[in-house]
């Protein structure tokens, strides 16, 4: 045999083999008959909730066949089901009012996500080790059971601690009642970028403990202090629209924007002006605008405001007299200037300037959406979380404090002291890896899902809406869990319903109904929103108090890390896809550029181009970036956006444990952070560290970016 | 030889279904926990042979799971719509499960042994596994849909031939571009690209 007639050969049995050898001809899968009955190539669409964050936008999915791959009764095959595909926003619901933004849209990955739990699981290996086996629910839920009945015996009901995130919806209510039947403390919510200053600053002054919601469409001058109002924060979508309104939305008027942050954020690449005022003096600002508008408020002379934070007085002048003439002018505080010791402070200025104006209250200005039920107060979150090493048995809702929680607090190491932790997620991230027992929550597009806005809308809004589609796992409801629980014990915890949905029809029969003839419930179900006043909720405009700062001094921010040796402050950042990193395992948002530097599935550091230079330091470079308390390299980002004395990082990446598209990504901002706190509400001052930087070699290929960066600036000098 | 190894190694990389799997050890923080039975986020062809024929631009000329008579029941005055129920409705027509033969047939000819045979299957909760007969490759970039030309009283016959003749449905027509555009001119049907395609 020739070389030639060898390899021939060689290839052609090749093929052969492979054609015969691999997988199964199609018409031999098996087919299961499916649960319902559906149309083929019909969409229908019914109303959902997004889950996100606590917006509450109302969806609108796209329900259509599709085969799915099931196993029934051990043996594998396809099964005709009606599934999403779709999410779009819902046109009626007051807050988005058809829009959705990009993470909104990427929803539909969380009920399809290859990582996505699918039925009870209980450790078997080491804690934190990740070996978990199956079990059946019903195993799963005698074991809790048995568990807190062990706890209820001793008479250590205390020693349950409840992590939850602060949700707008009726999962917050029911575990909060179940907390309080069962004996334990209330539950802990935590966020990283939580908005609880703000929230004390707003009952201060307005006497609503609540966020506020900002009638941009009709407004014609607009100063931000720090809150990325169109991107993260509050109610992004609600924001965005009511911007457009006012931009281009009135025939020959075009309201001004301008926004005050040392590093600018994708609404304030939107402004009209920039002003890069030194972090933690926002308030200070605030007020000497008011003092010239006034001149109540005589320490804050212009020499001083000047001095403090390093914005021209002539410039603070022009802007002061702008926003005093322009009617109506709204002054709106959120995000970096209030994550500091100060952040009350600057909160209760900012809140002055609108009093000052009179927006509160008035087309234009700062108006409180009219809650159903009072928002959950603050249950001194930071603190029980710092003390959860004492108690007996955990529950884990939806946070993730492993990942989001400074180093100092030491929540880790609390964690694994607990002798049993519940996990209700559906992924395995940083916390849940810790826990002992984890069932499995459905998506949101498989159960019962609603959402209480707490901003966002002028009238009353309550968002619900049925599963539009059966569960794809072996998972269940946690309220249905933890009714189910509840019923179960030696001292049952009866709760007033038998289900999350009879909690729902409770709450939406005693709403005044929108249509005749049609009661609330039945209604809000159809259209997937109820809007409307709500019996009881404070009617007519906040009741306000000025408050007092006048006859108060100049409170300093205080900072972590001595300047000399800590030159930079450290900016992390909510992620324009992922927020404080919960969205990480969505690759849809980890493939989503950032707006501002088209970074993707990478973390980074953005530097200004005369510090980088100084330091020797390039685009793309590997830097070194050092706190008090931790360590971490990134790639560096040139952005002319940004005060020269600051590093900024997007949160989010650097996850351990988080699916396989987050798993060992990037890097997480949060390990660097000092445990500095706001003195008044306890809440984590996360733009209070200082840090340094330092170069350690030339790009290796850790930074992608889709364009090239910031680069019009650096490169041509513009 | 080069075209035969080129093919060969093409379909191995479009036709298996679980190939991708072996990246992951370089992410040791992350593993498949029990209950996850797919390793692929995307499905891709079933196998080897499905994309081979894809690749050739040919559909599958399966058997039926049962020999279905078509002409038996076109006798009986049953509309195509009662089955094929999508097609007045949406883009595809739609091939009916088992639980739509069973309207019927829990009552109609139980004694036969078809229908016997697809009695058994439903209650095992098995559904029937169709083949398709009629559509297009993928490649071929066409977005049909069926309703617009119901509405339009294009007749069934005219895109899947007399059916009332076959008992399974065969593919007597070629659904060619050329057939289509013919059929678009002589109706003042639009004949521009993206009206069918991508």
């Amino acid at each position: 045999m020739d070389r030639r007639s060898f390899i021939k050969l060689t290839a052609i049995t090749g093929s052969a083999a492979a054609l015969t050898a691999c997988g199964n001809p199609e018409h031999q899968i098996i087919r299961f008959v499916p649960d319902e009955d559906i149309v083929p190539g019909q969409a229908v669409w019914k109303p959902g909730v997004c889950p996100l964050c606590s917006a509450g936008c109302g969806l609108t999915v796209r329900v259509m066949d599709a085969d799915a791959d099931v196993v029934v009764n051990g043996q594998a095959g396809v099964k005709r089901i009606a599934a999403a595909k779709k999410l779009e926003g819902l046109p009626d619901h007051p807050v988005n009012r058809g829009g959705l933004c990009p993470r909104g849209q990427a929803a539909i990955q969380v009920t399809y996500h290859p990582d996505r739990i699918t039925q009870p699981l209980k450790r078997a290996g080491d804690r934190g080790a990740g070996q978990y086996e199956a079990i059946s629910w019903d195993e799963a839920i005698a074991e809790l059971v048995g568990r807190l009945d062990m706890l209820a015996g001793a008479g250590n009901q205390r020693l349950l601690a409840i992590l939850t995130r602060r949700t707008s919806g009726h999962r917050r209510a029911l575990v909060e009642q179940f907390a309080a039947r069962f004996g334990a403390p209330a539950p802990v919510d935590y966020e990283l970028f939580g908005d609880e200053v703000l929230r004390r600053a707003n009952a201060m002054s307005y006497g609503r403990a609540q966020l506020p919601t900002f009638d941009l469409a009709n407004a014609r001058y607009v100063l931000n202090f720090g809150s990325d109002l169109l991107g993260t924060w509050n109610s992004p979508v609600a924001h965005s629209r009511a911007y457009g309104e006012m931009r281009q939305g009135r025939p020959g008027v075009r309201g001004t924007f301008v926004q005050v942050e040392a590093r600018m954020s994708q609404t304030g690449a939107n402004a009209d002006e920039w002003i890069p005022a030194r972090p933690g003096t926002e308030g200070v600002l605030a007020l000497g605008i008011a003092q010239i508008i006034t001149g109540k408020f005589p320490a804050y002379t212009l020499d001083e405001v000047e001095k403090r934070t390093g914005v021209d007085a002539r410039r603070v002048e022009r802007i002061a007299r702008a926003f005093d003439a322009t009617r109506p002018a709204v002054a709106i505080v959120g995000g970096p200037p209030l994550a500091h010791s100060n952040g009350l402070f600057t909160a209760l200025a900012v809140n002055a300037l609108n009093t000052l104006v009179g927006s509160v209250g008035q087309p234009g200005g700062v108006f409180f959406t009219p809650q159903i039920s009072p928002p959950a107060p603050n249950a001194g979150g930071v603190l029980a979380l710092q003390n959860i090493g004492n108690a007996q048995v955990v529950f884990v809702d939806g946070v993730n404090p492993v990942f989001t929680t400074p180093r100092p607090w030491q929540v880790r190491e609390s964690l694994e002291k607990v002798p049993y932790i519940v996990s209700f997620g559906s992924f395995l991230d940083e916390t849940s890896a810790l826990a002992d027992l984890i069932l499995p929550d459905h998506s949101f597009l498989e159960a019962w899902s609603d959402a209480l806005p707490e901003s966002g809308s002028t009238t009353g809004v309550a968002g619900v809406a049925p599963p539009v589609m059966r569960p794809l796992h072996q998972t269940r409801a946690t309220g249905d869990v933890l009714l189910d629980v509840g019923r179960r014990l030696a001292t049952p915890v009866n709760l007033p319903w038998q289900t999350v949905d009879e909690m729902l029809a409770a709450t939406f029969k005693a709403l005044p109904s929108a249509t005749p003839d049609v009661d609330a419930w039945t209604d809000a179900q159809t259209k997937g929103v109820w809007t409307g006043m709500p019996p009881g909720a404070p009617r007519g405009g906040p009741s306000f108090i000025v408050p007092a700062t006048s006859s108060v001094g100049i409170p300093e921010p205080e900072f972590d890390g001595d300047a000399s040796q800590y030159p930079f402050h450290f900016l992390p950042y909510p992620s324009s896809t992922f927020l404080d990193g919960s969205l990480a395992h969505l690759p849809w948002l980890q493939e989503m550029p950032d707006p501002l530097t088209s970074g993707m599935w990478s973390s980074w550091v953005e530097i200004n181009p005369a510090t980088a230079q100084t330091l020797g330091i390039a685009e793309r470079d590997v830097v070194e970036i050092a706190s008090a308390h931790g360590t971490l390299q990134t790639a560096a980002v040139i952005n002319p956006g940004i005060a020269p004395d600051m590093l900024a990082m997007p949160a989010g990446q650097g996850h351990t444990t988080f699916t396989r598209f987050a798993s060992g990504r990037g890097e997480n901002p949060v390990t660097l952070l000092a445990p500095v706190t706001e003195p008044v509400t306890g809440a984590l001052a996360w733009a209070a560290t200082r840090v340094r930087i330092s170069r350690i070699g030339p790009s290796d290929g850790r930074l992608v970016l889709f364009a090239g960066g910031i680069r019009e600036h650096v490169e041509h000098g513009r | 030889v080069v075209v035969a190894v080129c093919l060969a190694s093409y379909g191995t990389a479009v036709g298996c279904r679980y190939f991708q799997a072996s990246s992951s050890t370089e992410r040791p923080a992350w593993q498949t926990l029990p209950g996850q039975t797919t390793d692929v986020f995307t499905t891709a062809r079933p196998s080897l042979a499905a994309a081979v024929n894809d690749f050739f631009g040919r559909l599958p000329e399966g058997e039926q799971p049962i020999e279905f008579p078509h002409n038996t029941h076109i006798k009986m005055n049953i509309a195509c719509s009662t089955c094929h129920e999508g097609v007045e409705t949406g883009p595809v027509a739609g091939l009916p499960s088992v639980r739509t033969c069973m309207i019927c047939h829990d009552a109609i000819a139980t004694d036969r042994p078809r229908i016997q045979q697809i009695t058994a299957m439903r209650d095992k909760g098995l559904d029937l596994n169709w083949v398709r007969v009629y559509g297009f490759v993928r490649e071929a970039h066409v977005k049909f849909n069926h309703a617009p030309h119901i509405r339009a009283k294009v007749e069934c016959a005219t895109c899947h031939g007399n059916i009332a003749e076959q008992t399974v449905a065969q593919r007597n027509v070629d659904l060619n571009m050329g057939f289509c555009v013919t059929c678009h001119r002589q109706n003042n049907a639009p004949v521009e690209c993206l009206t069918c395609h991508f």
